[in-house]
């Protein structure tokens, strides 16, 4: 311990240019100090709170698709310190879109031990036309409104510039973008690339959410997972009323070269997790396409062509 | 038509304020007349008020022409009292200007000596119309032989009460400084105030800034002895030509961290309409702090590692500062039972601690949708029965066949807010809400507007809200 104070002492001497009564130390020192009080605490058998034991990968809480989106890496499911993409199928699934990211972010920072919140930003003109975020539909799919930070960008390059704020801040559990149409202005390789790097750095999970977009010929951009959603026919309850929110999930492209993944997912707002639907407890009425085999995994960890 | 004010070259022809147009047309025929813009006339002033902030933040308003400046302890910076007002006098001056000064105890006795010509001290030579009473007092002063203040003076306060009212007392000892009124300054005063001036004028922005940073170095060391932090911080850039630039920042959370200063002020710098312009330079820079809050001297963590919450006030304050507070929001709920009055989104600079949400029931699905339109969209439904279910209904130019459904939840609407709520017919109309998921798995909230028969013969559908 003596060691540390004679350190300290002279990382507080005050320097010339900074005039404040306290001057912080210079990076360098500071930096050193830490790895050396990270060494004394390792032998002293001290645990640090900086939770380094917080997983690097979150999933879909279904053990099949989290185990096939494994890839290269070392752990189930998708990384957090990554940029992932969802699209809406079409521009009537925009909101199952939404709430799939904000889920997502959800079961992000359940992972946490210390609540962050989550940053969601969108473009005013967008959230008029199409529907804002209603915090009682928010508390209804178990997600706490206090939680959301909401942040309503005059256009969509205003929009980027905040995500890439919010990206950059270790305070902030996910950030979630909601740009519509097929080429928003100021949206492309740099910006994405931008946003990415700087969740890899920060460990921020960072989803884009694009609706109204062209899924079968998207933007390039440097997201590590793109997916596609749409609604999908709830399982009914009792007197046929709608059931829990339900969604078709496909992978469209992904770092490791996955693809032809889909599913048909229904949330458990209780449990926190996705579920497998099980079409054979009531087949949709609707002739609508039927659930698929759940996974397709057979080009698992190879790179696609 | 009346003349309100007259240039010099006018007075001295014989012209004057309350005079008739036509009158003095007679005398002067080529004379040049304006209108009178009393709103122009305020506007100036006040921008002249704001250049005068730059000898004391205490700067008063007298309309129609006068402006008060409370130099107590202010003046040892130019000197003496003499020297500021003589400063004061050039600077207008030189912006074409032609001021009248006086310097007094009291604000009244100021202004009286300034719209008299008079100098300090001179209090009893003003002729009693400095009272501004009204003409009838003043002639039956005069009437009574009391041509001057100070004639005035020497008699018993009791008599004068009885005989011209309390008013005439209470001015009386206003202008010979026995009694003082507060002023209205333009501004509140900072807590802290900090300035930096120039015997040459700063012409970059750069400069401007570093200043801006050092001001508030100087402002947050002060603020750390009281432990207390800045949450709002205005800045002044006064130009030598008598141009002042305002700016001002908000925070979070309470601060005395300069990095985070230089980084909103940079945001703010960005967001200006109007782009700072140093013209012919800056010669006074001020920073004060105008609202503190309590701030704990602060300690890192000995193992390392960022503060975590702190990190997410400065972000909040940096983007409220680029794009307006009212863009960054959180949600608070609001003590209403119709759906889209039921939430308030509040700016998150200032939002207040949260309150826990409605719970839900377990094992149901989500009652309320995610995305809601307000207002309302219109929708044309087909229903069986015209109080039942929809069957069919139409959106946005295309067809959603109901495969399944679950209502009514029916919302009253708030009688009570109404006029006559209560009686039959008046409290407004009800709405029928349904969750109805269409053939293609979409789920929406739709509502009846009125009861079928009973408060409507036809009542209108929308669509409300989407779920997920």
């Amino acid at each position: 311990m003596n060691t540390i104070d004679s350190d300290s002492g002279q990382a507080v001497e005050p320097s010339p240019d900074t005039p404040s009564a306290v001057p912080p130390a210079s990076p360098a020192k500071a930096s050193a100090l830490r790895t050396k009080l990270a060494r004394i605490l390792a032998a002293s058998g001290v645990r640090t709170s900086e939770d380094k034991d917080a997983p690097s990968h979150f999933g879909f809480g279904v053990e099949a698709i989290d185990s096939a989106l494994r890839g290269n890496a070392k752990a189930d499911g998708l990384p957090r310190a990554a940029l992932h993409e969802l699209h809406a199928e079409s521009k009537d699934d925009r909101t199952s879109a939404a709430a799939m990211a904000l889920l997502l972010a959800q079961r992000c920072r359940n992972l946490d031990q210390e609540a962050r919140p989550v940053l969601w930003v969108s473009e005013s003109g967008e959230a008029r036309r199409q529907g804002r975020l209603y915090p009682p539909g928010l508390a209804e799919l178990g997600i706490d409104p206090d939680s959301i930070l909401h942040v309503d960008a005059p256009d969509s390059i205003a929009a980027l510039r905040a995500a890439a704020d919010g990206v950059r801040s270790p305070a902030m559990a996910a950030v979630i973008i909601e740009l519509a149409g097929k080429k928003p202005r100021g949206l492309d390789l740099t910006a994405t690339r931008r946003l990415s790097l700087s969740a890899q750095k920060s460990g921020v999970l960072s989803l884009m959410l694009r609706s109204n977009s062209d899924p079968d010929n998207p933007l390039p951009t440097a997201a590590f997972s793109r997916w596609l959603v749409a609604a999908a026919p709830s399982l009914a309850l009792e007197a046929n009323a709608p059931g829990h929110p339900a969604f078709d999930i496909k992978l469209l492209r992904h770092r490791s070269g996955l693809y032809g993944l889909s599913a048909r997912l229904e949330w458990n707002r209780d449990d926190q997790v996705f579920r497998e639907q099980h079409s054979e407890q009531s087949a949709p009425d609707t002739g609508a396409v039927p659930a698929l085999a759940a996974v397709r995994t057979d080009h698992q960890g190879t790179r696609a062509a | 038509m009346v003349i309100m004010a007259a240039d010099r070259q006018a007075v001295s022809l014989g012209l004057g304020p309350g005079m008739k147009l036509a009158d003095a047309r007679a005398r002067v025929p080529d004379l040049h007349a304006f209108d009178h813009q009393p709103l122009a006339d305020a506007d100036l002033l006040s921008r002249l008020a704001e250049a005068c902030e730059r000898y004391t933040p205490m700067v008063a308003v007298e309309p129609p022409h006068a402006l008060i400046l409370d130099i107590t302890g202010a003046a040892h910076l130019h000197g003496n009292e003499e020297r500021l007002a003589q400063d004061a006098e050039d600077r207008l001056d030189a912006a074409g200007y032609s001021a009248c000064w006086a310097l007094a105890g009291t604000a009244d006795a100021a202004l009286a000596l300034a719209r008299h010509g008079l100098k300090e001290g001179a209090e009893a030579q003003l002729p009693v119309a400095a009272l501004a009473m009204d003409a009838k007092t003043h002639q039956s002063l005069e009437r009574a032989g009391l041509y001057h203040i100070g004639d005035l003076a020497e008699r018993p306060r009791a008599n004068l009460a009885a005989r011209f009212g309390m008013e005439l007392t209470v001015r009386l000892d206003r202008i010979l400084g026995l009694e003082d009124r507060p002023i209205d300054p333009l501004r509140r005063i900072g807590n802290v105030v900090t300035e930096r001036r120039f015997a040459e004028p700063l012409t970059h922005i750069d400069g401007a800034l570093t200043c801006l940073s050092e001001l508030f170095a100087e402002a947050s060391e002060r603020l750390n002895e009281r432990g207390q932090g800045a949450r709002m911080i205005r800045m002044m850039l006064f130009r030598c030509d008598g141009d002042v630039a305002r700016l001002g920042l908000e925070t979070g959370a309470p601060t005395r961290d300069a990095a985070l200063f230089k980084r909103l002020l940079r945001e703010r710098i960005e967001a200006l309409n109007d782009e700072l312009n140093p013209g012919f330079g800056y010669d006074l820079i001020r920073l004060s702090i105008v609202a503190s809050e309590a701030l704990a001297p602060q300690q890192l963590r000995l193992e390392g590692g960022e503060d975590r919450r702190g990190d997410a006030v400065s972000l909040v304050s940096q983007l409220s500062t680029r794009m307006g507070r009212d863009r960054v929001q959180k949600f608070a709920a609001a003590d209403s039972h119709i759906p889209e009055q039921g939430l308030l989104a509040l700016p998150a600079l200032n939002a207040p601690p949260p309150v826990p949400w409605q719970r839900q029931s377990p094992d149901n699905p989500p009652m309320r949708p995610l995305h809601m339109f307000d207002p309302p969209q219109r929708v044309q439904v087909i229903a069986e029965v015209p109080d039942g279910p929809p069957y069919r209904f139409t959106w946005r130019r295309k067809s959603h066949q109901v495969m399944r459904y679950e209502g009514p939840e029916r919302i009253a609407s708030e009688w009570w807010q109404r006029k006559d709520g209560q009686q039959p017919g008046k409290g407004g109309l009800t709405r029928d809400y349904y969750r109805v998921e269409d053939a293609r798995g979409r789920r929406y909230w739709l509502f009846r507007h009125g009861l079928y028969g009973e408060e409507k013969a036809n009542p209108d559908w929308y669509v409300h809200g989407l779920f997920a």
